[in-house]
């Protein structure tokens, strides 16, 4: 599959195998990184390329298999062992203590024999910066910092640690052209030193451009090892997609172009993402895709006000007031959150108080909740979405995954009034057969004439539900894909070959 | 951390006028003997409340620290009575000790093991604490060795050579959290065990390390304590809301992450005088409560106020924009 280089394997993963409760992250992938290489992991949002990394540092144990580092095998579960053995890491969300100076991240990030004198933290940490060409106050707290510049420090605190073994994560998520061209000298670098590099990103151009080797993760498992100079983007697409089809998707019916825009979008900018434009017309299923942490979430949540946005946004020709949950929600526009425990359900509460929490007060008389009316109202619901309970008494977190969200999604039903529906990972956590009940509740409600904005990591469940598709790419919309080009392939290719920055220029 | 030494300006300028105005109206204040007074009776509360500050840093409280200060003068009672000597009386300080190290141990285990929010780790410990001492003493009895007595409030002229020590011992403190790396990792982890466990940090053993060290301080103000009541008395600690406001007042961040040693002396010293300065002037204790809940507040928004007042403007402002900086072509559509 590759050439054994002459160079020792650095990093070695053999037969590893991690399942997270009944998924299977990881089945039997074995990976040899060696010093001097910068090896590539491409794969889908959920390939299992986070669960590698994850073991390769120690922070996660595998079921089976191992990982060795310099030939040493590694504990299960040991962060500080792997970085004894030399791994270095660069999080995709990074190590920083914001409210701490550049200095003092640093200071702590180097290991002991390494450290200057406490006093001298300012000089040595400003000198050592300098090396790898990066210009920050020191001083500052990184909080201070830009996103970029954040990302550039989370990869020299690597660097810091002078790693064997060189873990980055997805690092150009929020840079530059120039910056990634920055980054890539400074890895190259690292390489024609002897230091190992295993690069994760999903930007194929970037992978192409920069690595030796690349192996592609699909569902958990390695779908091969391949040099660079002998793949295609073309070739890595085909072998990330093609998941197996595991659930049906409900008709669309025929989109009418005349109808009203419903969710109006002008240069939205929020703390991740933007500016934004978008339109979502009544009886639309828009899609948003992306890699994990391209602002996409961020765009979702600042439309329902849950983050803070600057721009416009309207809805059914009345101007959004985004400043907080209340005006987003007065106005039509429901969120369903993906973090379901924490902001969509109450966990102990009934099903039944879960369902009419926003509607309380239509049902109540003189102020007093009737429970009748509570109940008539939801008996009906729960026949038409499929909710499997035991009672609508019981506590919501008794229920599974894909009843949970469809408790949530009875909110909108109950309401009547909605006119937008915002949903981040809907069937998240869900099994397969609730799935096709979400989506035909969903498909539902736009049949009713709500504009509804679905983001999921899932290029399929995508180009099954949507009837549009926009591509985000570092917070931006990159790409708009219609209807009639929807499909697994499209998708993926859109986000792994997502325009903006590196291409072109760092080939 | 120039906004750092605010606490301990301010606290420094509160003991000083409040000492001047004092003196001022009532000249016995000054008199030596109620200046050693004064002292020693700060002493229990200054202890724990540089304790607290240790919780407070990695983002903890402790609330056993009265209750453990209470058993630690009942264990006093049994382990240092007046008829010991030498080497029983040592070893009776050290069961004292070991007390305190239990209890230290005991709420990091709940709070690092089982992962319990210290909060509510502590307050069970409070509980536990609190039903023990009473099943040791259900009422004030059993006196504490006198020459102990002696020894703890020994003084050079009027000042007690322990309320020196205190002093030293904060100084190093604040030296060692703003010019050492474990002091800085202490303040990590304050602020983001995450990032700074992903930073190399033994966030578990820092963590550790400042419960048990909370809990050895409030050993040792419970001493003091002793020396103050002299007998195994069930019912004296009440000093773990008293040290938290200390702390805070003394530049703590309930958060995590921000304090300092000093800060925590000097606004337990303050509070001290606040009960000291009452009597003097035949006023009811009860305005000490009220003047202590004003004065958090009042110092908390003071200190908040520069974060309060920049999110504030952040808050007005357009967000930043995400910027990928110079050169940056447009997006395709």
């Amino acid at each position: 599959m590759s050439t054994p280089g002459p160079a020792p394997a650095v990093l070695s993963a053999q037969g590893v195998s991690k399942a997270f409760g009944a998924v299977q992250a990881l089945r039997d992938v074995s990976l040899d990184c060696h010093a001097g290489e910068i090896h590539a992991l491409v794969g889908e949002n959920g390939s299992g390329k986070s669960t590698l990394l994850g073991i390769a540092s120690g922070f996660l144990a595998p079921d089976e298999g191992a990982v060795a580092i310099g030939g040493t095998r590694l504990r299960h579960g040991s962060p500080a062992e792997a970085r004894r053995l030399g791994v270095g890491i660069a999080y995709q969300d990074y190590s920083h203590v914001l409210d701490l100076s550049v200095a003092e991240n640093l200071f702590l990030a180097v290991p002991d024999d390494a450290r200057p004198e406490y006093g001298h933290m300012a000089g040595w940490a400003e000198e050592t910066l300098a090396a790898l060409d990066l210009h920050v106050a020191v001083t500052a707290p990184v909080a201070s910092l830009s996103l970029a510049e954040r990302q550039l420090l989370e990869v020299a605190k690597a660097l810091l640690t002078r790693p064997k073994v060189l873990l980055l994560d997805e690092p150009t998520t929020a840079l530059g052209p120039d910056a990634v061209t920055h980054l890539h000298a400074l890895v190259q670098e690292q390489a024609q030193a002897g230091v190992g590099v295993l690069y994760v990103s999903h930007r194929l151009p970037e992978v192409l451009a920069v690595a030796d080797r690349v192996t592609v993760l699909r569902d958990g498992v390695a779908r091969g090892t391949f040099e660079t100079a002998a793949v295609s983007e073309a070739d890595l697409v085909a072998l990330m997609i093609g998941r197996p089809l595991e659930v049906a998707f409900p008709e669309r019916p025929g989109q009418r172009a005349d109808a009203e825009v419903l969710l109006s979008v002008s240069s939205l900018r929020g703390e991740r993402f933007g500016p934004v434009d978008l339109a979502v017309r009544s009886g639309e299923i828009l899609g948003i895709a992306g890699a994990e942490g391209n602002g996409q979430v961020q765009f979702l949540r600042a439309l329902a006000g849950v983050e803070r946005s600057a721009g416009s946004a309207s809805c059914g020709g009345k101007a959004l007031d985004t400043r907080s949950p209340l005006g987003p929600l007065r106005a039509g526009v429901v969120l369903l959150s993906g973090d379901r425990r924490g902001e969509a359900l109450f966990p102990v509460l009934s099903v039944r108080a879960n369902a009419t929490v926003q509607v309380l007060r239509r049902l109540a008389r003189f102020g007093f909740v009737a429970r009748r009316r509570e109940r008539r109202a939801i008996d009906g619901l729960v026949g038409r979405l499929g909710v499997r309970m035991a009672s609508a008494e019981q506590p919501i977190q008794s229920l599974s995954g894909g009843n949970q969200q469809k408790v949530s999604l009875m909110r909108p039903f109950l309401r009547g009034d909605v006119k937008v529906i915002l949903a981040e990972e809907p069937t998240q956590g869900v099994d397969v057969g609730a799935r096709f009940d979400i989506y035909e509740a969903l498909r539902a409600k736009a049949d009713e004439g709500v504009a509804t904005i679905v983001k999921s990591s899932d290029p399929i469940e995508l180009a099954g539900i949507c009837d549009r598709v926009v591509v985000m790419s570092r917070g931006r919309i990159v790409e708009e894909i219609p209807r009639h080009e929807l499909g697994e392939r499209r998708i993926v290719e859109a986000i792994v070959g997502s325009r903006g920055a590196g291409e072109g220029r760092s080939r | 951390m120039r906004r750092g030494w605010l606490p301990l300006v301010l606290m420094g300028a509160l003991i000083v006028a409040l000492g001047a105005y004092t003196a001022a109206h009532q000249s016995a204040f000054l008199g030596k003997e109620n200046l050693n007074a004064l002292m020693l009776e700060a002493m229990p509360l200054v202890l724990v409340s540089i304790g607290q500050m240790s919780a407070l840093l990695v983002g903890g409280f402790d609330l056993s620290v009265g209750a453990l200060m209470t058993m630690c003068v009942v264990t006093a009672s049994f382990t240092m009575t007046p008829s010991m000597s030498g080497l029983a009386l040592f070893a009776g300080a050290l069961a004292v000790v070991g007390v305190g190290l239990a209890t230290g141990v005991f709420n990091a285990t709940l709070i690092q093991v089982l992962r319990l929010p210290s909060i509510i780790a502590t307050l069970g410990t409070l509980s536990i604490l609190t039903g023990l001492a009473l099943l040791l003493r259900s009422y004030p009895s059993g006196a504490i060795n006198p020459d102990v007595i002696t020894a703890l409030t020994a003084a050079v002229g009027f000042v007690p050579y322990a309320f020196i020590g205190a002093i030293v011992l904060a100084v190093l403190g604040d030296v060692w959290l703003y010019r050492s790396r474990r002091g800085l990792a202490v303040r990590a982890v304050g602020r983001d065990e995450t990032s700074a466990r992903r930073l190399g940090v033994a966030t578990r053993r820092t963590v550790l390390f400042a419960f048990v060290a909370c809990s050895l301080m409030a050993t040792l103000g419970g001493f003091y304590l002793a020396a103050e009541v002299q007998v195994g008395s069930p019912i004296i600690g009440s000093q773990a809301l008293e040290s938290i406001a200390a702390a805070v007042l003394g530049g703590a961040s309930l958060a995590g992450g921000k304090g300092s040693y000093v800060g925590a002396f000097l606004a337990a010293f303050f509070l001290t005088e606040i009960d000291n300065v009452l009597p003097l002037f035949q006023q009811p204790t009860e305005y000490a409560d009220m003047a202590i809940g004003l004065l958090i507040l009042l110092a908390l928004v003071l200190y908040q106020a520069p974060e309060l007042i920049s999110r504030y403007r952040a808050s007005r402002q357009r967000v930043e924009p995400l910027a990928p900086a110079q050169g940056e072509e447009a997006p395709a559509a």
